[in-house]
């Protein structure tokens, strides 16, 4: 038991005594606790809505048989619906509708209403009013919007909405607004008639929604199922499919909260390093506690109880803070951060055991951080600390080897594959990396320091001498810059790496000098055939290529890919496209890979993105056959490109071979090459002309495509941003912790230096030159490991999150002016450290804080 | 009370050195010495030894019967909280608390409650001159002022023996001098025994019988050379 006295000399007494730094390791760690429970919540809330938007499309189902193609024959509902065991079934036709005078498009459904019921009952209880109503599901041009569509639309009952059908606007009448609980996601529901007549689906279902008869084996029906339905047709639960929707994003939410817990790892290390210095600077405190009667391990629960005290606080703070992140963020930017996943605001749903989780995390955090510290002190030779004139010793061990273990463990972890999809290992080698630098530190200020130049004058040599006497100090303020720095320089370099090559990649897939979008993957608007001959035959323009979108299905573990058709010439892709592999670098060129006649009957050329060569373990030269309008079509992987765009893979195909197989003439985007001196707005102008009146289209220059490009991915690097400042933020507290606290504690050096005779300047040069010398040893290493963690970064965590490949590219100037900063800020603190060391009468009033 | 026998102490380094060897020293209760000797004798480590913060290579070391040196570093401790009191020559009064709390802590550690605390503490306070400074704070004493707050701590829980490093190293002599009777006139008052390491013949005079230790061993002040 551990008298309250006792806790309030050696505990509390502390923590008011030094005032700046108690906030400052409070502020730590509630910094990584907020940016960790700030992300987390949102990470949270954005799976929530797209695991409800997925499991709302199958209500109380039991089985979905879909589509994974862009939909199958509805002969086959009526074969299905007669299949033993199999209770009720509710057709349905999904598409995305492109919207007349707004961006984007919005999810319709069309079901049978009656069917539909069965198997949402939150729709049944909407029937009674429903069926008295002027615009019943059943009525034409009726649509239900789900509550969030009928929000962000801003549209009431009995208002129209305007979607596009190829070039043709046509309107939807709102018929009501269906409640939060019965439509989770953004969408719509029509008649599945009007929505198969109008959208130009006669004939075609998206899926079937199947009720099971009670005590049937689901087993059984999914092998009969199985065995007469057609390759372009899936049977999954809705379990599977909200799993399949929460696996899209998991790398991207993973990844954010990897680097909310490097914050926190980040301020943990912070309380490590000011913990560590205070327990340097109190070893005499703690010498007497021990003379005096307290156990070494009361005074190593005394300090833990410290640091907890400061966690706690951190912790609640951090929540505090945590919770108004969130709540900001989810209502200005969405629950998907910018990324793309979901769309729209959204509200903070709040769960006791999550806050309690992250108020222990900050709680262990601190603790953690404060071991080793605490060890240290309740191990101090009591003897010789209360000797007057005792200093700490330069009892800092070379740990060499150590650091070099935890680097060749880092390296054998990198070679680990990611698990479940996930680059733990990546992140695993960077925290041993990280480790490895800390423990490194004394042999590097060791050898840094005996290589060091001499510095001339006494100011000069006086300085080194410091730090060399002192070496654990400097170990420990360095420590602290080398954490933070290493962080940020890492993440300046990937994220620089990633926007250069986002932009690279712009140029590169952007030749034309104008494009014209109509509708996108899956979306109800196109241009015909002859819109787009005739945007050809406008003047001005002196060449076109046509591009189609559509969704493909590669494998029911994954997400639809895109497939893109396009005007290509395929021996000379690598022009339009950015290829990373192709089959010229194979020795045996694969069937296709050849012209002439017999290329006719062999399988069809394509070229896949990184993300789809990931997914799917393709290489160039490999077959494989893809679902296209009902049928299998063997295809051969003629090469792989670079692609930022296509998150679930994408394959490219010549537009010629897609029209052979598909009979499909739709356009998505023309690729139009002007004539010289043709002037942009002219030819705008002149597309509007041939298009249908009120046809929406998209008109972009590459300027203007680069532009959107770029705007998009700060908006979703703006949290990476924000962790690099709180990095930034949490190196210079952690430099001005350890200058400061060092050179407070000195005040009898300084008084003899003067007593020799060196001026009030020249101890402030010398406070400068140990200032400039600390911070560019850290800034030193810091560059170093912080390179070496952008190179996980880029060729392993990101390559093994989003398949992407990037070139390295090295902010230098933003890192010069960064380390030169971090010195600066370094010889600054110890200058006016110095100063109020050095100022008098107000010695005694200046207590040793920071 | 205290029988220290044949200690041997030596300390790692090139060349080994060896500081104490072959000491004795017997103390009865309320029996106050001085130790003296020249700089690097060994008597700080002699007073270390004695009160449990090293431990000897050999030889034995007695507190009413039990013997220290085979005790692991917590027992050595919670014997030194009950049993020994300590007056250092920094005086290493604890900076962020009071007057009051300082003297109050060792009271505290032995579970002593809170109002025969505040009584002892008050009588401590009083006795070393320091009562009406009890609510300040410890930084702003003085070095005679803290020298006595350390007296009163070191008394205050009742020790059986108190040991004294220097006490009046820092201090000019009028203080010093006050020290010195103060802390004699509380061993005698308690019945505790007292070791006073000193260099200092005055100190070393307000003890019953002064020691000298020197490469041969502790003796008798007469019986050195």
């Amino acid at each position: 038991m551990i008298a309250p006295l006792l806790f309030d000399a050696a505990v509390i007494g502390p923590l008011r005594h030094s005032p700046g730094r108690t906030v400052l390791a409070v502020l730590a760690i509630a910094l990584g606790v907020a940016l960790g429970l700030a992300i987390h919540l949102i990470n949270r809330t954005a799976a929530d809505e797209i695991s409800l938007a997925a499991r709302s499309a199958y209500g109380v189902a039991d089985l979905a048989v879909e589509s994974i193609a862009s939909g199958f024959d509805e002969n086959l509902y009526p074969m299905i619906a007669r299949l033993p065991g199999v209770a009720a079934v509710s057709p349905e036709v999904e598409f995305e509708a492109k919207l007349v005078g707004r961006r984007g498009a919005l999810k319709l459904r069309g079901v049978d209403a009656f069917r539909f019921r069965a198997m949402q009952p939150q729709f049944a209880a909407l029937a009674g009013p429903m069926s008295h109503d002027s615009y019943a599901p059943t009525a034409a041009d009726a649509i239900y919007l789900s509550a969030s569509a009928a929000r962000e639309l801003a549209l009431n009952v009995g208002d129209t909405l305007m979607v596009q059908v190829g070039l043709q606007s046509h309107p939807l009448h709102v018929g009501g607004v269906l409640p939060q609980a019965a439509m989770e996601d953004r969408a719509g529901v029509l008649d599945i008639g009007t929505a198969q007549w109008k959208f130009g689906r006669l004939g075609q279902l998206s899926r079937l929604n199947l009720r099971l008869a009670q005590g049937t084996s689901e087993k059984r029906v999914r092998e009969m199922l199985a065995a007469m339905l057609p390759a372009t047709v899936r049977v999954t639960t809705p379990g599977e499919a909200t799993d399949e929707a929460l696996r899209l994003s998991r790398a991207y939410r993973s990844n954010l909260t990897a680097l909310a817990l490097v914050a926190l790892f980040t301020g943990g290390f912070f309380v490590y390093s000011t913990q560590s210095l205070a327990m340097l600077r109190r070893r005499r405190e703690f010498a007497i506690l021990h003379a005096i009667g307290v156990t070494r391990g009361e005074q190593l629960w005394l300090s833990l109880c410290g640091a907890a005290l400061s966690g706690l606080c951190g912790a609640a703070l951090g929540i505090a803070m945590g919770v108004g992140i969130a709540s900001f963020g989810l209502q200005a930017i969405g629950a998907d951060l910018g990324a793309g996943y979901v769309s729209g605001p959204s509200s903070l749903d709040l769960r006791l055991p999550e806050v309690a989780a992250f108020a222990i995390l900050g709680l262990l955090v601190a603790i953690v951080g404060a071991l080793r510290p605490a060890l240290d002190a309740s191990n101090i030779p009591t003897a010789s600390a209360l000797k007057a004139g005792d200093v700490a010793g330069d009892d800092i061990r070379p740990r060499g080897a150590l650091a070099l273990g935890l680097v060749g463990l880092a390296a054998m972890v990198l070679a680990v594959p990611p698990i479940d999809g996930l680059p733990l290992p990546g992140y695993a080698a960077i925290a041993l990396l990280l480790l490895a630098a800390i423990v490194a530190m004394p042999s590097l200020v060791r050898c840094l320091l005996r290589y060091a130049p001499r510095l001339p004058g006494v100011t000069g040599q006086l300085a080194m001498a410091q730090i060399w006497g002192a070496a654990r100090y400097a170990t420990l303020s360095i420590a602290a810059i080398i954490v933070s720095f290493s962080l940020m320089v890492s993440m300046a370099i990937m994220v620089t790496s990633f926007r250069q090559s986002l932009d690279s990649w712009t140029q590169k897939l952007l030749p034309a000098d104008v494009y014209v979008r109509a509708g996108y993957v899956g979306q109800t608007s196109y241009l015909d055939e002859h819109s787009a001959r005739q945007i050809a035959q406008l003047p001005g323009v002196e060449r076109v290529e046509f591009n189609r979108f559509a969704q493909i299905q590669l494998s029911s573990q994954f997400a639809p890919a895109t497939l893109i058709a396009r005007t290509l010439d395929p021996p000379s892709a690598e022009r339009a496209l950015w290829l990373v592999g192709s089959v010229a670098d194979l020795d045996h060129k694969p069937a296709g890979a050849s012209g002439g006649a017999a290329a006719a009957l062999q399988p069809v050329p394509v070229w896949i993105n990184e993300v789809a060569a990931d997914l799917f373990a393709l290489r160039p030269g490999d077959a494989l056959e893809l679902p296209l309008a009902g049928h299998q079509v063997a295809v051969s992987v003629h090469g792989i490109w670079r692609d930022y765009e296509h998150q679930n893979g994408a394959i490219v195909m010549n537009r010629d071979a897609y029209v052979r197989l598909t009979g499909d003439l739709a356009v998505n985007t023309v690729w139009i090459w002007m004539k010289e001196g043709a002037s942009v707005p002219a030819l705008q102008e002149a597309i509007r002309g041939v298009l249908p009146a009120g046809a929406e289209f998209d008109f972009r220059t590459p300027g203007d495509l680069r532009r959107m490009s770029l705007a998009a991915f700060d908006r979703t690097f703006a949290v990476t941003y924000l962790l690099e400042l709180v990095a930034v933020f949490i190196g210079l507290f952690g430099i001005a912790a350890g200058i400061s606290s060092q050179t407070l504690a000195r005040r009898a050096e300084f008084g003899a230096l003067r007593h020799l005779g060196l001026t009030r300047a020249q101890v402030g040069t010398m406070l400068a030159i140990e200032g400039t010398v600390l911070g560019a040893m850290g800034v030193a290493v810091g560059l170093l490991t912080g390179a070496i963690i952008s190179l996980i970064l880029i060729y392993v965590v990101n390559r093994q999150s989003f398949h992407w490949s990037m070139d390295l590219f090295v902010p230098a100037g933003w890192l010069a002016a960064l380390s030169g900063a971090l010195i600066a800020a370094a010889a600054l603190v110890a200058v006016v450290s110095g100063r109020q060391a050095m100022s008098g009468d107000a010695v005694r009033a200046v207590k040793e804080d920071w | 009370m205290l029988r220290v026998e044949n200690l041997v102490k030596s300390f790692a380094g090139t060349p080994h050195r060896k500081v104490l060897d072959g000491v004795s020293l017997h103390l009865s209760a309320g029996e106050y010495v001085a130790v003296m000797g020249e700089s690097g004798s060994g008597k700080s480590t002699l007073l270390n030894l004695i009160a449990g913060l090293d431990i000897p290579q050999r030889g034995s070391i007695r507190l009413d019967g039990q013997e220290l040196t085979q005790l692991d570093d917590a027992s050595r401790t919670r014997l030194r909280r009950t049993r020994m009191g300590f007056v250092f020559q920094a005086f290493h009064l604890l900076p962020h608390l009071s007057v009051a709390s300082n003297v109050a802590l060792p009271l505290a550690l032995n579970g002593v409650n809170r109002d025969r605390t505040a009584e002892r503490v008050e009588e401590m306070l009083d006795a070393v001159g320091m009562l009406e400074r009890q609510h300040d704070a410890s930084s702003r004493l003085s070095g005679g002022e803290m020298q006595r707050v350390a007296i009163a701590r070191a008394l205050a829980h009742r020790p059986r023996l108190v040991l004294a490093d220097e006490p009046t190293g820092n201090l000019d002599a009028d203080s010093a001098a006050e020290v010195l009777a103060l802390l004699q006139r509380q061993l005698k008052h308690d019945n505790a025994a007292g070791i006073l390491v000193t260099h200092s013949e005055v100190a070393a005079a307000t003890t019953d019988r002064i020691y000298r230790l020197t490469r041969d061993g502790l003796g008798p002040r007469d019986a050195s050379p």
